[in-house]
């Protein structure tokens, strides 16, 4: 894994490089999957389930925040990826706990429900690849 | 929605992803070939999209015209999308950006199909 770009010892690598330009892609298409459904649920049938279409909202801005500031791999962009990271660390595991336990309270799926099994579950995997990722380029 | 041309559509992606992938395996170096194949299944993909739009221009029952809009969309656009932010990665990881592209190309064709077919909710 020899890289010859890399020659400032002290500057961190950047997130964005290599593996990284990969994990950014695969974040960038759940900010798509999310925003986009959340868009379309809140604005065409927000009374049916609030609380889950909220949360694809939230879940939304997390992935967004996710994608950019991976991309962008700057010291202050890679603390706010470790905030955004652990937020949808938290997320995914909460909802996914809460509508395995209470279906009743998610009649509608957000991108975390059943801790991503729309998604082949790549949304609870997704979290710990990125935490290792920022550890691993520190 | 449904027809042969949807079908040809997923199967040219996913022979793409195929060969996409077994390049990003070996670690052979993109070259010309990778794009113009990404550019062949744009060409299909938009023909997928002014299809699907013509079709549903001209059908009057329910439909979640918005869901079905905007997959047709998010089809067109995530190709030229990974092959932009890819192209300055040189190692695998940018040959791979493109292959999940593929990959992820008949999910979305399959979304249009649902959503089309109205099971989408």
């Amino acid at each position: 894994m020899a890289d010859p770009g890399s020659g400032a010892p002290h500057a961190p690598a950047a997130t964005g490089r290599g593996f990284g330009r990969l994990l950014v892609a695969v974040y960038g298409l759940f900010a798509l999957a999310a925003t986009s459904r959340s868009v379309v649920q809140l604005a065409t049938r927000f009374d049916e389930a609030p609380l889950a279409y909220l949360l694809s909202a939230f879940a939304a801005i997390v992935y967004i925040v996710a994608t950019v500031s991976l991309a962008r791999g700057s010291v202050t962009s890679r603390r706010l990826a470790t905030v955004a990271i652990s937020i949808e660390l938290a997320g995914v595991l909460i909802v996914g706990a809460a509508s395995v336990l209470f279906p009743d309270a998610f009649p509608r799926a957000t991108v975390w429900t059943g801790f991503g099994s729309g998604y082949l579950l790549v949304p609870l995997v997704l979290p710990f690849v990125g935490l290792w990722w920022l550890r691993h380029t520190r | 929605m449904t027809g042969t041309y949807a079908t040809a559509n997923t199967v040219v992606a996913l022979f793409l992803a195929a060969w996409t992938l077994i390049s990003a395996a070996a670690n052979r170096p993109r070259g010309v070939a990778l794009l113009a194949s990404g550019l062949v299944l744009e060409v299909l993909l938009l023909g997928f999209a002014i299809g699907g739009l013509v079709q549903m221009a001209g059908s009057d029952r329910d439909l979640a015209r918005a869901e079905f809009v905007m997959y047709l969309v998010g089809a067109l656009a995530i190709p030229p999308a990974a092959f932009v932010w890819a192209w300055g990665e040189r190692s695998r990881a940018g040959t791979a950006v493109i292959a999940l592209a593929f990959l992820i190309t008949p999910v979305m064709i399959l979304r249009v199909q649902q959503v089309w077919a109205g099971s989408v909710g």
